[in-house]
């Protein structure tokens, strides 16, 4: 019988912590307490990826999710309304069906994952190694994980910027930057 | 020197410890509290003294390091932004038209004597 | 008085430390977590938290819309250029190791993920600031009661 790992009652009360907020989040009518909701969501995952030793990818969530997506789904909501109307039974039935299926699935993937930190694993034993190893030696940096993601992995970088940039134009060109005006084209 | 990691130790346990009390209270004042503005205390308490002394805890166990430094602006920011926060919500509160939980004397909302009022 | 006293007064103190709190999470993330898409969502809360306290209409005159326009094609623009930098200065697309002679120490890396993460920075912060613009630009006025 080996040694009771306490750190384990971290993880186990985080995602007990999600898993409430995100049943929460489906059962409120009242968007406000939603979209406040959400962001207490990206928080707890931020704290969770912490516990995984992901610093740079809960720094990101934190600012990200728990910052300017609560601003942002607030001042949508603004524009909308203060309550969801409510669903009618079949589509209830019908979510519940493709959600069991979808979840059913990924239960079944997960007895094939590789255990957490194997060495082993293919994220792990491909390049990841490599990458960890020749770092201090090609690019002289402490944080691995900007010399993969700026040096390493430029091109991918390059293609989330472009992404980015993508989604701007889309709004710039939808919506317009200057809404309060009544120019000509603008809808 | 040992009896100074010591007496460095038992500071920060107990910071630590009153700072995890405050935190406790305020979570239990927040759910058992009668009224909207009395929650808010106790969350502002909760957000600002327990997160302080936690920090002051920290602080005293990373020594003089440059890691002492970050804690400290950390705790400088928070002393600032929390209460402002706990202000907005109950101020935002107050000019919607929420009305405290008072026993007997009802005082005018200074919105309905606005005519005369300068404040 | 006032009515949001407290806050502007806080607000005046702490945006600045927020954009320098940005800009050293851009400049850290080579020795800390961080990086561009960090600090371009951290500068971009700043002024959104000015955008919110002040109003609009003064956002738009401390960060107009057309900076925004520019900012996030320039972001992409930086990016780009930095690998036809290396490309004309004779290394592969996005080589850093020809961006400086200094070979032992690395430099031409770290020039290198310097600029392209500002690149990002630059990116990130005007696409955040567009969002914000085209929603709460269009809010009604919500009148005082009707919360």
């Amino acid at each position: 019988m080996t040694e009771f790992d306490w750190t384990q009652l971290l993880d186990y009360a985080l995602m007990g912590m999600l898993l409430a907020v995100g049943i929460a989040i489906v059962r409120l009518r009242n968007l406000f307490a939603a979209v406040m909701l959400a962001g207490v969501y990206s928080l707890i995952s931020a704290a969770w990826f912490v516990t995984l030793d992901a610093v740079d990818v809960a720094f990101t969530e934190a600012a990200v999710g728990a910052g300017i997506s609560t601003v942002l789904m607030l001042a949508a909501m603004l524009l909308t309304a203060r309550e969801a109307e409510p669903v009618k039974a079949i589509r209830h039935w019908a979510a519940l069906i493709v959600v069991s299926v979808a979840g059913a699935a990924l239960f079944y993937a997960v007895g094939d994952m590789p255990v957490y930190g194997d060495p082993n694993s293919p994220a792990n034993a491909y390049v990841g190694m490599d990458y960890i190893t020749s770092t201090p030696n090609d690019i002289a940096i402490p944080n691995v994980v900007t010399a993969v993601l700026a040096s390493y992995r430029g091109f991918d970088t390059f293609g989330e910027v472009v992404v980015i940039f993508a989604a701007g134009l889309g709004v710039m060109l939808l919506l317009g930057l200057n809404p309060g005006k009544k120019t000509g084209g603008e809808e | 020197m040992d009896i100074l990691l010591l007496i460095r130790d038992i500071a920060s346990i107990a910071l630590l410890a009153v700072g995890v009390l405050f935190v406790l209270a305020g979570a239990i004042g927040v759910i058992r509290l009668p009224d909207f503005y009395t929650r808010i205390h106790a969350a502002g308490v909760t957000d600002t003294l327990g997160a302080e002394l936690i920090v002051f805890a920290l602080m005293l166990q990373a020594g003089f390091t440059l890691l002492a430094a970050k804690l400290l602006l950390v705790g400088f920011i928070l002393f600032l932004t929390s209460p402002t926060a706990t202000h907005a919500v109950a101020n935002a509160a107050h000019r919607a038209g929420l009305n405290p939980l008072l026993s007997r004397h009802q005082p005018p909302h200074p919105r309905d004597t606005e005519t005369g009022e300068k404040s | 008085m006032n009515p949001h006293l407290v806050l502007r007064v806080v607000s005046k103190l702490l945006i600045p430390l927020i954009v320098v709190f940005g800009l050293y999470v851009h400049f850290h993330g080579d020795y800390s977590p961080g990086g561009g898409f960090q600090a371009g969502v951290i500068v971009a809360a700043a002024v959104i938290l000015y955008a919110l306290i002040f109003g609009i209409e003064n956002a738009k005159q401390a960060v107009p819309t057309g900076f925004v326009r520019f900012m996030a094609a320039f972001g992409v623009l930086l990016y780009g250029g930095t690998g036809v930098a290396t490309l004309i200065l004779g290394g592969n697309f996005l080589d850093y190791d020809v961006l400086h002679p200094d070979q032992a120490h690395h430099t031409g890396q770290h020039i290198g993920i310097l600029l392209v993460e500002l690149g990002v920075l630059f990116t990130v912060f005007s696409v955040m600031m567009a969002i914000f613009y085209a929603f709460a630009g269009r809010a009604p006025d919500i009148p005082e009661g009707e919360w």
